[in-house]
């Protein structure tokens, strides 16, 4: 019976070995198309800033009518793109890197973690002065590491408070709050006329570093100091998750919000269980999907009046070095820039230009007004900080704590987190 | 020629003895290697590490918790699904009208994908939404929807019940058809013979029927051991380990260093694997599984 065991276990174990070698060749095959009569394949990976293959809104779809455009004006250069989700991303341009066949241009979430291996061009190689000149300086400034840029801004987003005005005309709330104690009147008041969620709060993995962020920027307070080092338990944030840990012992906001992900919280809110949830230009899609249609949009409150900065969120495009096509990515990347194509990003996703002229052709769109005008002076992860992946993850999974128990000794604990992993 | 037999044997379980050492021995190798290395988030080792990886491991403020946990929850769901599994399968031992379509039924929490029942569990258990908190409202066990009472899973000591109760359940199907297969091989003449001797039915079920279920629980519960230890999806879809890492086993933990530090993450696995070995080694001594019955 022992043997039988066996065998069937060594079959079971060499189908999934013959399966997922399939599966990986797949993804290999057909990545070194023939470039005949000295036109040069440029090979380009992207993520996917739609609901996947297939979908009208497939990243796949988009850089499509991108490359069809650019190559029909450039005849000698072709663009291969392949587009990857979000969640694999990263481990496949690991793969890709240490087999030594690195992409020509990138398009991700990230660039700094490359340039300590030395394996990008800088900005200057592969961009034309007139288009990097154009480019908000304050995120181009987020591109370099030691004085020279490297990542080159692709899109950003940015945070601003969403409201649900049906709810709050319930409550009688005659406007929304703009400082910290009006916002727990209006959550006070909320909860008196029944709604379940006044301050919808999610702390959770998904992304409580950005909802922490957020508040601690109300209280002037931040993940860095000015100097530059890691200042988590300070004692402006330390009153900051004092107050919201007064929040939630009132009922005030989302139960245990060391547990809830955005996604449900601001499912939630456009099921319209929530009053109030801090949310980005990315979340409108979502609330209109659910029917909710009468909300609006403000500065989110700060400790003594709304917020004159919000949190940017940037991704990058970048080009390697490994190929020699500096030339040919130079003029795809300018192509971008001075075409059509970033304003279709905006349209197609709800996300936010990058550049002076982008941000001024989208000044008319009623509902990402407060977004744009937020833009210019958005505040920043401390990302250039290597620790900082390691930090994100520790506050992705405890600081929910710091608003259930001791703030001081979570944020404390976070704090050496941060120290030790910069040493 | 004669040589040439003596190698034969070689031919038939040579590729058995490839196989595992490619899919068993090769990854273990790998894996106590990572722990000892230096690995960055893209995948590039930096370099040899030492134990520091390890003392990174040790010194983590949830790492006892994490494994007294560890081994709370792989006892409590494999006690739990073995005695629940007991009694089923004495009850589908039994004949009664539809027993074929309950035992179809038993299957199917087996046969549907782990996760997928993770999350339906997760949306029944919903605060505002949730199937379960419109039952527990509608009997008055809970004032109103959307509050703390009705989060059950943002509360570790709430949590946790229904993390195990989810894994007992995926885990009963299997389970109670081993212990079924084992009631099949008992002879009804061992039974007739208690019968005559006149053995009551408890004092049948504790001297005929456990003894003679001896082999086929043991590898119904060893299996269970190894699974439960090493079962991510539950927990990972239901709660993310949280809050904070209350609710985290070491696969999970384990799985949440790998985003920040590869090689922390290794050790981590090193020790699972030591922890996996040394839960089947106490088992194995304590049911006697060698032991031939008497």
């Amino acid at each position: 019976m022992n043997m039988k065991l066996v065998g069937g276990a060594a079959l079971g174990l060499a189908t999934v070995l013959v399966l997922s070698s399939c599966g990986g060749s797949g993804g290999s095959g057909g990545d070194t198309p023939a470039a005949g009569d000295g036109a040069v394949t440029l090979k380009m990976v992207a993520a996917d800033y739609g609901d996947g293959p297939g979908k009208p809104n497939s990243g796949e779809t988009f850089w499509k009518g991108v490359v069809d455009e650019f190559q029909a004006a450039n005849p000698t250069i072709k663009v291969d793109v392949q587009v990857i989700n979000w969640n694999d991303i990263d481990k496949q341009v690991a793969t890709m890197i240490q087999n030594g066949q690195a992409p020509d241009i990138l398009q991700t979430g990230d660039y700094s973690g490359f340039v300590q291996d030395g394996l990008l061009h800088k900005v200057d190689e592969v961009l034309s002065p007139n288009v990097s000149g154009d480019l908000l300086q304050k995120f181009a400034d987020f591109g370099k590491v030691d004085g020279t840029a490297y990542g080159i801004p692709f899109v950003s987003s940015a945070r601003a408070l969403f409201y649900n005005k049906d709810l709050f005309s319930k409550a009688g709330i005659a406007e929304p709050p703009k400082t910290w104690d009006e916002l727990k009147a209006a959550a006070q008041k909320l909860k008196d006329a029944g709604v379940t969620q006044p301050f919808g709060l999610p702390l959770g993995q998904e992304e409580a570093q950005g909802e922490s962020f957020l508040w601690m920027l109300g209280n002037g307070g931040g993940y860095k100091d000015a100097s530059g080092k890691w200042a988590i338990n300070s004692p402006q944030n330390v009153e900051t998750f004092t107050y919201l840990k007064g929040l939630v012992d009132a009922g005030l906001t989302t139960p245990n919000p060391g547990t809830k992900d955005r996604k449900t919280v601001w499912e939630d809110f456009g099921a319209g269980k929530v009053g109030m949830v801090n949310g980005g230009p990315m979340s409108i899609p979502i609330f209109d999907a659910a029917g909710l249609k009468n909300y609006g949009i403000v500065p989110i409150p700060g400790k003594t009046g709304p917020l004159d900065t919000t949190l940017g969120v940037m991704d990058w495009i970048m080009a390697f070095n490994q190929n020699g096509h500096a030339a040919e990515i130079k003029k795809f990347f300018d192509f971008f820039y001075t075409g059509d194509a970033a304003q279709k990003i905006s349209d197609t996703y709800k996300l936010l230009p990058v550049t002076n002229g982008g941000i001024e052709k989208l000044s008319g769109d009623e509902k990402l007004k407060p977004f744009l005008d937020a833009l210019p002076n958005a505040s920043f992860y401390p990302f250039q900080d290597p620790a900082w992946t390691s930090v994100s993850q520790s506050v992705k999974q405890t600081v929910g704590g710091a608003v259930e128990d001791d703030p001081a000794a979570v944020l404390g604990e976070l704090q050496k987190t941060a120290e030790s992993a910069a040493s | 020629m004669r040589r040439l037999r003596a190698l034969e044997p070689l031919a038939w379980v040579g590729p058995a003895i490839v196989l595992i050492a490619v899919v068993v021995i090769w990854p273990v190798i790998e894996m106590v290697r990572s722990s000892f290395l230096e690995i960055s988030r893209f995948g590039v080792v930096r370099g040899w590490a030492g134990f520091a990886n390890y003392d990174e491991l040790f010194a983590e403020k949830d790492f006892a918790d994490i494994m007294v946990r560890s081994v709370i929850w792989v006892v409590a769901v494999v006690v739990l699904t073995v005695v629940i599994s007991l009694a089923l399968a004495q009850l589908f031992n039994q004949r009664f009208p539809l027993r074929k379509v309950a035992r179809w039924a038993l299957i199917a929490p087996w046969a549907a994908s782990v996760l997928m029942t993770a999350i339906i569990f997760k949306w029944m258990l919903d605060p505002e939404v949730g199937v379960i908190n419109q039952i527990r409202l509608k009997l008055g066990l809970i004032d109103a929807m959307g509050g703390a009472a009705a989060d059950q899973l943002g509360n570790a000591s709430t949590a946790m019940p229904w993390l195990v109760f989810v894994a007992v359940f995926v885990s009963v199907p299997f389970t109670t058809y081993a212990l079924l297969a084992g009631l099949a091989t008992i002879p009804g003449d061992v039974y007739e013979a208690a019968r005559m001797d006149g053995a009551g039915r408890f004092r049948t079920y504790w001297s005929i029927t456990l003894p003679l279920l001896r082999p086929a629980l043991t590898v119904a519960a060893l299996i269970n051991i190894m699974n439960v230890f090493n079962s991510f999806p539950i927990i990972w879809a239901m709660t993310h380990g949280q809050p904070g890492y209350s609710t985290a086993t070491s696969t999970i933990f384990m799985y949440i260093l790998k985003g920040s530090d590869i090689g922390e993450s290794a050790a981590m696995s090193v020790i699972n694997f030591g922890m996996v070995i040394v839960l089947t080694v106490i088992f194995l001594r304590v049911s006697r599984w060698n032991k031939e019955v008497a």
